[in-house]
């Protein structure tokens, strides 16, 4: 067993984190405030190469492992959830799928510009009245010509207002229950019958947008169809293993930035003739939440290594996202604790990680669908 | 071509830190790369851009631990880089300027630059005296505190414009082959790029002895020794008057008055 990371993963962890510190931090609250996502940010991430971390080098991407596409969100969300969620949707959802399933002609066309960071990918499965039962899918692609029309609407939609390409799982065969599901490539800019009808306000994350998006009659060619008809489902499958993988990082991170910030408050903030952190009752808070970021931590990076090892990572992949989802939401909250009254206030940190962490808990799978996940592979 | 780069690998304290023995407590550190080299790096490295053929090699002086800011020079686009040490110097018990230097010069020698680029001082020691003792060594013309660097290869001149005391500005054309220590603010440093990072992996980093580059131990000796180390009394003392101008100006002419500092 070797905790170490590899040289180059803890450089471009250091690098990753510089940039950060610089650039990210001083404006992590006033987007936020302001509900804006922050192209010229995603602008200097493309041109750092992080956009396209773990996609392969022949297709733009930089070609490295899921460790240190975990590395690159862990750091993102240590100061920006927001960042971190348009950045991991992007590659996990929006750039990976292409990769794994898609035509040499498809990868070249739809790939490499997410990649190379030209542009922003997403992905589009939940609907109003289909989340985690995607059974109930009401979306449709009926063939017309040399193409297919889709109709329907998604809801939840990671960075569908500022996206280059939307991958979206729409039902070819309804009689065929999951194996009626297909994949379809769309091009926001250029195909009609396409709009963004919500950009949701939400409880946090608001530099990131999530949407409600609308296919009215929108034809795309049957070269848009991903892999082949009915295999939607199965790359969902595949997919969320890798996408997991990243939440629990984005989460890693989460927690770490609400650690820190408490750690240094906690150090400098004197009551009682001396610093909090000198008595028990924080000192403690501030241990255990060090103990809970270590161990998701690790978790996360194991899931990473054995999915990069091309071993089954379903469990791994879900221990990790659920375990760190958790304790982000409960390590933010405890931050906020130690903060008091600042704690409570926009001018510091912690209750954005707060606010942020509780989405880890419900995107890319709920905990209540990990449990699911973990009791089958548990052959429960 | 060629643009050498010397670098180092400074440690940066803590704001709260312990002194254990001659040093501050290895806890307490972390390890960067000169601030001021940083800047030397950017430099040869936009120059290396700007025109055909130019090579930038960087020359440290330091244990392996130093690699890992070595490579980072190298993600931002330096192609090969040096690094002399061996038991000798990690045995030597002070490492004084004309020491660094002669070891320097040895490179130099080896290497055989157009240009040498070093930062004006390094952040730890703040000698800021081993790019002009260098170049006195190797017999180089040179310009200390450059804060802007016009170069015409061509011609084999360097306009540069060096930052002096009082905020004068001196402009002064050096010609090559050429020592130039580069003062901070010079250009704006990049980050390394992900790519550059991994390429920097497989670049060369040649260890070098002092047996390899023709030196032996007694360059190492030195008239200085380190006696100790400790952290200065604070003496600061600030009194704040809070109110209004009227009120706080006579109070502040009173204690001017009892200090001595104006009379009457």
């Amino acid at each position: 067993m070797d905790f170490d990371l590899p040289d180059e993963h803890r450089m471009i962890r250091e690098t990753v984190r510089d940039f950060c510190a610089e650039e990210i931090e001083p404006i992590a609250q006033d987007i936020e405030d302001e509900h804006r996502f922050p192209a010229e940010v995603f602008d200097e991430l493309a041109d750092l190469d992080v956009m396209g971390v773990p996609v392969a080098e022949e297709y733009g991407g930089l070609g490295g492992d899921y460790l240190m596409y975990a590395l690159v969100a862990e750091e993102l969300g240590r100061v920006s959830g927001s960042i971190g969620l348009s950045f991991v949707a992007h590659t996990s959802l929006g750039a990976k799928p292409i990769e794994a399933f898609g035509s040499e002609e498809q990868k070249e066309r739809w790939l490499r510009p997410l990649a190379e960071g030209d542009g922003l990918g997403a992905w589009a499965l939940t609907e109003p009245g289909s989340g985690s039962d995607a059974s109930n899918m009401q979306t449709t692609a009926q063939r017309e010509g040399d193409g297919y029309v889709l109709d329907g609407t998604k809801q939840f939609i990671t960075n569908a207002s500022v996206a280059e390409s939307i991958l979206v799982k729409a039902v070819t065969d309804p009689e065929a229950g999951y194996d009626g599901i297909s994949t379809f490539v769309v091009d926001p800019a250029a195909d009609d019958g396409f709009s963004v009808s919500t950009v949701w306000d939400k409880m946090g994350l608001n530099a990131s947008p999530t949407c409600e998006i609308q296919f009215e009659d929108c034809w795309v060619p049957e070269e848009r169809l991903l892999g082949g008809e009915g295999e939607g489902w199965t790359q969902t499958m595949k997919t969320l293993d890798g996408g997991r993988i990243s939440i629990a990082a984005l989460s890693v991170g989460l927690a770490q930035g609400a650690f820190d910030a408490a750690r240094e408050y906690a150090r400098e903030r004197e009551q009682f003739g001396h610093a909090i952190s000198k008595f028990d009752a924080i000192r403690d808070k501030l241990v255990s939440m060090d103990r809970k970021i270590e161990r998701a931590r690790l978790l996360t990076q194991k899931a990473a290594t054995t999915y990069d090892a091309g071993g089954d990572a379903t469990r791994l992949s879900s221990l990790a996202k659920l375990d760190a989802s958790e304790i982000s939401r409960e390590v933010a909250e405890d931050a906020v604790q130690v903060l008091g009254g600042y704690g409570y206030t926009e001018d510091f940190s912690p209750q954005r990680f707060y606010r942020d962490a509780k989405l880890m808990e419900i995107g890319e799978g709920t905990s209540e669908i990990q449990h699911a996940i973990l009791g089958d592979e548990l052959g429960l | 071509m060629k643009i050498l780069v010397t670098v180092k690998e400074v440690a940066e304290v803590e704001d709260e830190f312990e002194i254990s023995g001659d040093d501050i407590a290895e806890q307490y550190l972390e390890y960067d790369l000169n601030e001021w080299d940083d800047y030397a790096v950017e430099e040869a490295v936009q120059i290396s851009e700007e025109a055909e053929d130019v090579e930038v090699v960087t020359a440290t002086i330091g244990p392996e631990r130093a690699e890992e800011t070595i490579r980072m020079a190298l993600a931002k686009g330096a192609d090969r880089a040096v690094r002399v040490w061996d038991d000798d110097i990690e045995s030597a018990s002070y490492l004084d300027v004309e020491a660094k230097a002669e070891l320097l010069a040895a490179v130099v020698e080896e290497e055989d630059p157009d240009l040498v680029l070093t930062g004006v001082q390094a952040g730890d020691e703040s000698n800021g005296a081993t790019g002009v003792t260098l170049a006195e060594k190797i017999g180089f013309e040179w310009a200390a505190v450059v804060n802007q660097l016009d170069l015409d290869i061509e011609g084999g001149v360097a306009n540069v414009h060096r930052e002096l005391e009082g905020g004068v500005e001196e402009l002064t054309e050096v010609e090559s082959p050429a020592v130039l220590t580069i003062q901070s603010g010079i250009n704006e440093p990049r980050y390394a790029s992900l790519r550059g990072i991994r390429q920097a992996q497989s670049k060369p980093l040649d260890v070098q002895t002092l047996d390899d580059i023709g030196l032996d131990a007694d360059v190492l000796e030195s008239p200085l020794a380190q006696t100790d180390l400790y952290e200065p009394e604070s003496e600061g003392d600030a009194t704040v008057w809070n109110g209004d101008a009227e009120e706080t100006a006579g109070q502040l002419a009173e204690f001017l008055r009892d200090k001595g500092v104006v009379e009457g």
